[in-house]
């Protein structure tokens, strides 16, 4: 019941959060002052810019402005990208769901690897196993994702030619539909295993950097869990109907463990999201984080805009779906015993 | 414990039991080896950034550019008087790293330093009044968070315009919410301990039960904190400028691993890769060493 209410909470507080990210968006627009340089050319007279400012309000108060703003935000307006020579919104679905597909495969890694590193850790606390756990999730988060990408772009790019950049072969990418812009699921879709393939070898490389750095927070949470689930009574009970020690670890320890970890779950998601700018730019994804790395290169300011509204979006939606899946295993655990 | 016992005991007495009490922490946390291979690599960096100027000769007028060897452009380590080779520009590489941590200590140490004292006043503030104005400040801060730190700090640094000061800014636009959260949840936490009921029985005004007994128990988790951001920072401000948010040529590590970028997939591995190390090096030296506090002051973390 709490739990419930805890929720409802920060599902009505959602709006409020996001509109105080939109005030910040907008004071940072203002900050170098009128921004009617995007839209004036320097032949323009005097008369010509102010009608330029008339025209987008830039003449009115910074409250109306900001109303103005935020009406065409709620309408989906988001301004015109100068980078993709399109409307903010035209594009930014294709960027979301790559930046996406590449945040959940390497959310995938650093959890898969987070857990098995974590549980090694807790089980065996302060002893050789444990050291080069927590050594080895250290070194991930503070390994520069742009600087780690590079080191293995020379190698399995460059040497071997494993994995190509970018995100498919043109070819290829012709040949199916893209009904989700997520090329591993849209290949599945089309029961395509070349398209699938293709994909995946274009993935691989990148999430692996990217899950590299989100994992240490995983394996922290998980090894204290795992710490405080040897020392519970059910496993003891389950050692004492002489279940062998590998059982008890993985049926009992484990699965108990893992409910406390999904909490931090949603917060590297932040890293992942965060983590992406840099390794999309080194890998050449033609993501949100390619893109917004090329806006600030051009100063294009309704795409960085744009991009900070939408990743906050994402990464709040993101840490309320972890909290709402947290609620549930957490009742499922308590009951099931 | 009543106060009229501490009241009677001496002063020194007092002192002395904070001093043993520091003294076996300092022990239980060198303890660990990865902590002091930690502190071992941050003693380096130290003296490396102290000693700049007499390890390299600086470069006039700006030291922070490295000073060009046109002759050997992309040298490899150990050439022409090179240790750790040129860039494409004839940059001394080694000049880069060693100068480059007096950028990096510059860097993390201004940004913590400015987030911790600005999140402990707001903190602060939020926890000890209540009320209305707690909450206020502190949706203020559910919005900061809202956004990752460093998608934040990079919109912040794109408007402000490339360079290494504006980096220095837009992170510490962004970091002080986290110590803001912190000091509020220890201040709420201490607060509603039996020693401070026990001040306000005795009559201490709220400035003196913050300042003598809130204030000193809610620091810990603040230094775990601060000590794991003096790597954090260092890491994302180099992210930064690697995407190109610092002024061109300077010897920031993030922007000599950009500069060596090109180079590093045409076969010349050494700018980029030293570089990149030098960042690795000093992240992992405060991560290393804010891990094994974290165990020691707030084992609660560890059984959790």
């Amino acid at each position: 019941m709490q739990v419930r209410d805890y929720l409802i909470r920060r599902l009505v507080l959602l709006p409020f959060i996001m509109l105080g990210v939109s005030v910040i968006v907008f004071t940072l627009t203002r900050f170098t002052g009128s921004p009617v340089g995007i839209y004036a050319t320097p032949n323009m007279t005097p008369d010509e810019v102010a009608a330029l400012e008339a025209r987008y309000l830039l003449d009115q108060p910074i409250p109306v402005q900001y109303a103005a703003w935020l009406g065409g935000l709620l309408r989906g307006d988001l301004g015109w990208s100068g980078v993709s020579v399109a409307p903010v919104t035209e594009v930014i679905g294709v960027k979301m769901a790559a930046t996406l597909e590449l945040a959940v495969a390497a959310g995938l890694i650093a959890i898969l690897a987070g857990i098995a590193l974590g549980t090694i850790a807790g089980v065996r606390r302060n002893q050789g196993p444990d050291h080069a756990a927590r050594l080895f999730s250290i070194l991930g988060a503070s390994t520069p994702t742009f600087w780690f990408g590079l080191l293995l772009l020379v190698p399995f790019y460059l040497w071997l030619d494993w994995f190509p950049l970018g995100r498919s072969t043109d070819a290829v990418f012709a040949s199916i539909e893209h009904p989700t812009g997520l090329y591993t699921i849209d290949a599945l879709l089309a029961g395509n295993i070349v398209a699938f393939g293709d994909a995946l070898r274009h993935l691989i490389l990148p999430a692996v950097v990217l899950g590299f750095g989100a994992m240490a927070i995983i394996v922290r949470m998980m090894r204290s869990s795992m710490v405080e689930a040897m020392s519970e009574e059910y496993v003891d009970a389950a050692r004492a109907k002489g279940l062998p020690e590998g059982v008890v670890i993985r049926r009992h320890a484990r699965r108990n463990a893992f409910v406390p970890t999904t909490t931090v779950i949603g917060l590297s998601f932040g890293f992942l999201l965060q983590g992406s700018v840099a390794v999309e730019l080194i890998f050449r994804w033609p993501g949100l984080g390619q893109w917004v790395t090329s806006a600030i290169l051009s100063g294009d300011q309704a795409t960085i805009m744009a991009y900070v509204l939408i990743t906050a979006a994402i990464f709040m939606i993101v840490n309320l779906a972890v909290d709402i899946a947290y609620a549930y295993l957490d009742r499922r655990v308590v009951l099931g015993g | 414990m009543s106060t009229i016992e501490t009241e009677a005991t001496a002063p020194e007495s007092a002192g002395s039991v904070r001093w043993a009490r520091r003294r076996e922490v300092i022990a239980e946390v060198l303890r660990n080896p990865l902590t002091v291979v930690g502190f071992v690599i941050i003693a380096a960096f130290l003296l490396m950034a102290l000693f700049a100027p007499l390890l390299t000769e600086p470069n006039q007028p700006d030291p922070y550019q490295s000073p060009r060897d046109w002759a050997n452009i992309d040298s490899p380590p150990g050439e022409a008087g090179h240790v750790l080779g040129t860039d494409s520009q004839g940059g001394d590489v080694l000049y880069g790293v060693i100068w480059g941590s007096r950028l990096s200590l510059q860097l993390s140490l201004t940004v913590v330093l400015t987030t911790v004292v600005i999140g402990t006043i707001v903190g602060s503030i939020a926890a000890m009044r209540g009320g209305r104005l707690d909450n206020l400040l502190m949706r203020i801060v559910d919005v900061f968070l809202a956004i990752p730190e460093l998608i934040f700090a990079l919109a912040i640094a794109a408007v402000l315009g490339p360079s290494f000061r504006n980096i220095i800014l837009a992170l510490a636009a962004v970091f002080w919410v986290k110590y803001a959260r912190i000091i509020r949840g220890e201040i709420i936490r201490i607060k509603q301990s039996e020693y401070v009921a026990a001040a306000r029985v005795v009559g201490d005004s709220t400035w003196n039960i913050f300042r003598k007994d809130v204030f000193p128990n809610s620091v810990t988790p603040m230094v775990v904190q601060a000590t794991l951001d003096m790597g954090n920072v260092v890491l994302i401000g180099a992210t930064l400028s690697f995407i190109g948010l610092a002024q061109a040529g300077l010897t920031e590590w993030g922007a000599m691993v950009s500069a060596g970028q090109s180079g590093l997939l045409a076969g010349e591995w050494w700018v980029s890769t030293f570089a990149g190390l030098a960042i690795v090096l000093w992240a992992l030296a405060f991560n290393l060493v804010g891990d094994g506090l974290r165990d020691v002051l707030d084992p609660k973390t560890e059984g959790r």
